[in-house]
């Protein structure tokens, strides 16, 4: 394995059972990430992508096959070191998945605060992170108070705030208008250009899409394509 | 998760729903509030029955009576047709350990004066030897105890003296007083007495000897030829000591003495069988204090599950951000346990306010059972609340909080990540 390697993925399969019937989900899928790449996974619904988002975000465990963050390989940790691997995953939710009684600031601490760090340094790297996404003065608005832009900003501060691994956005902008969307995008080109952080985005939006430099396609669960963009 | 920020956003959840947080710590508040006060003022009950008890009874006597005086009458066990007689107060004092023995003779009559009637227990007794036993309690008021009375004397308690609180009295010194027995029966006999003395305000109880504040005192003589009985109903025994050794072997002594067929206490046990008996109502007190702070638990538990149910998508995003199983229950928990706290302190407060009142309303009337009002009075009782039972309160709050608390911060803590955050 390259060591510049952020996220390896060999054969992986997950099957779940319905009832008593078996879906198989993803029938063996194999891609690896590398170090400040910026990577759509996109397909129709019903493709696999929320089952492969899942596993990539530490959430679940594969039913065959290997993932592995960093060298870590998920099938073989128990609830407690996934959870661990977590804190080094930077999760973007499509529906912000804000804690609605905290603050903007408090949001962002929350990982830094469940990792056990310090509450002055916490404090520190998370307002550095708010002034980074743009959102220095609105560190103490609760997200009702805050547009839906500025919520999935505060997401993204949240994200990164921990230093992770990737970043990993499940339909960043499926919740946004189309201007918003283009900036939280022009936000996430910053994150990958300037902090060269690694950024792996799952959507269904071709806009989404066109931004990153690779493109996997998934197709009932397994790839179709995985071409460098050209755009 | 440092516990410091578990309790902070613990505290924010319990802070964002105000109303349902206050009623389900508002259960702990009235469980909690309920076993302060009535164990508190149970304490205060006992404190003020032993301050009484060791007040106005002599630890170094003994009463040998034919029947239990503490047996409930009609209680099941049968009365024994053992009597004693007054001359066996004589054969008691020839026990070693024994100063002398006084019997007591005694009838409910029906007492007469110029103003009214009333029944109360007419006992004979020697008066001197009534007053060496019970000095502080039968003490003149007004009038006096006279060393060798004359046939006709009576001496009588401060209720019957003072009945209604007023200024009115029943009998003065220097009046008579007629005593009839059976009365209305072809046996119904009186005498008339001159009251020469008021006894002092006894308060407490006489639990069937010792002066009473209703009591009415003849002379042993008198009494005896007005019965037409020298039966008694109990002799006490003065000891040279109220050392526990002195106190057993002449208790077994009388027992032998009559064959074993006779009762003698010791005030030292009598008050022991108090305090075993305020021991039970307070353990029962407790208990149905307890079942109200179960019933609160139970509650705690209700509200916490529809809170996981409401709260799972955040669960799912604390897991999302690597918070561990440990760490979700943690936050559960100690959710909790601040309503168990706050509980605790608010309830304590509150027992402690509802005690005082409880006694301020009660104080000074207090009565217990059927009985004439004078018979059973304690006074004022004060509430006491000890640090141990302030502690005690505190513990079991917050136990029962979180005792509940374990089964939904269990589930939430199980529940699976991608699951949680699926939900709407």
């Amino acid at each position: 394995m390259n060591t510049n390697t952020v996220l390896e993925v060999q054969d992986l399969k997950r099957t779940y059972q319905l009832g008593s019937i078996p879906v198989h989900a993803l029938r063996g899928v194999s891609f690896q990430v590398n170090a400040g790449e910026f990577v759509s996974v996109l397909g129709p619904s019903g493709s696999g992508k929320s089952t492969l988002l899942n596993m990539i975000g530490a959430l679940d465990r594969p039913s065959e096959g290997t993932l592995a963050i960093r060298g870590t390989e998920v099938g073989t940790l128990n609830d407690n070191q996934l959870a661990e691997l977590r804190q080094r995953v930077g999760f973007v939710f499509q529906f912000f998945n804000l804690i609605s009684r905290l603050d903007a600031i408090g949001n962002v601490e929350l990982p830094l605060t469940i990792a056990g760090v310090p509450a002055e340094e916490r404090r520190a790297k998370a307002e550095q992170m708010l002034e980074k996404v743009g959102l220095g003065d609105r560190m103490h608005h609760k997200p009702s108070e805050l547009s839906g832009g500025e919520r999935q900003r505060v997401a993204v501060a949240r994200a990164l705030v921990t230093d992770p691994s990737f970043l990993l956005m499940d339909e960043p902008t499926g919740n946004l208008d189309s201007v918003t969307a283009g900036e939280i995008m022009d936000l996430v080109d910053t994150v990958n250009q300037e902090l060269g952080m690694t950024v792996i985005v799952v959507t269904h939006d071709p806009d989404v899409s066109s931004r990153a430099r690779r493109k996997i396609r998934l197709v009932d669960g397994q790839i179709d394509s995985d071409e460098v963009n050209n755009n | 998760m440092k516990f410091k920020d578990t309790l902070g956003y613990s505290f924010s959840a319990i802070r964002l729903r105000k109303l349902r947080s206050g009623l389900t710590t508002l259960g702990i508040v009235i469980g909690i509030a309920a076993i302060v006060a009535l164990l508190s003022f149970t304490q205060g009950f006992e404190v003020s029955i032993t301050d009484q008890f060791q007040d106005g009874f002599s630890t170094d006597t003994l009463i040998v009576s034919a029947q239990n005086p503490m047996q409930v009458p009609g209680g099941g066990v049968e009365p024994s047709d053992f009597t004693m007689y007054t001359n066996d107060s004589e054969s008691i004092e020839t026990v070693d350990g024994v100063i002398f023995a006084t019997p007591l003779v005694s009838s409910r009559a029906t007492i007469e004066s110029d103003l009214t009637s009333t029944t109360a227990e007419v006992t004979g007794v020697n008066y001197t030897e009534f007053a060496a036993l019970y000095s502080t309690t039968f003490v003149a008021e007004l009038g006096a105890i006279p060393e060798e009375p004359a046939n006709d004397s009576v001496i009588i308690g401060q209720s019957l003296y003072d009945p209604w609180n007023n200024g009115t009295y029943f009998v003065d010194i220097g009046d008579s007083l007629t005593v009839t027995i059976n009365a209305g029966l072809p046996t119904e006999k009186n005498v008339t007495l001159t009251v020469v003395g008021v006894l002092a305000e006894v308060g407490g109880s006489s639990f069937g000897v010792g002066p009473s504040d209703s009591g009415v005192y003849l002379t042993l003589d008198t009494a005896v030829d007005f019965f037409e009985s020298d039966e008694v109903k109990s002799i006490v025994v003065q000891l040279v000591s109220d050392n526990e050794a002195t106190i057993n072997a002449v208790t077994l002594d009388i027992e032998a003495l009559f064959d074993y067929e006779a009762t003698v206490t010791s005030m030292t046990s009598l008050l022991d069988t108090m305090t075993t008996m305020l021991g039970t109502i307070e353990l029962l007190l407790t208990g149905i204090a307890g079942i109200s702070l179960l019933v609160a638990g139970v509650g705690i538990m209700n509200i916490m599950i529809v809170s996981l149910m409401e709260r799972t998508r955040e669960i799912g995003i604390l897991k999302a951000l690597g918070a561990k199983g440990r760490t979700v229950m943690g936050i559960f928990l100690t959710e909790a346990l601040l309503i168990g706290v706050i509980g605790g302190v608010v309830g304590i407060a509150a027992g402690a306010l509802l005690a005082n009142l409880f006694s301020g309303l009660l104080g000074g009337g207090f009565t217990m059972g059927g009985r004439t009002p004078s018979d059973l009075s304690f006074g004022t009782i004060t509430p006491i609340l000890t640090p141990e039972l302030a502690l005690w309160a505190m513990f079991f709050g917050v136990v029962v909080s979180v005792v509940f608390a374990l089964y939904p911060a269990w589930r939430a803590s199980k529940l699976d990540p991608v699951d949680a955050l699926r939900k709407e």
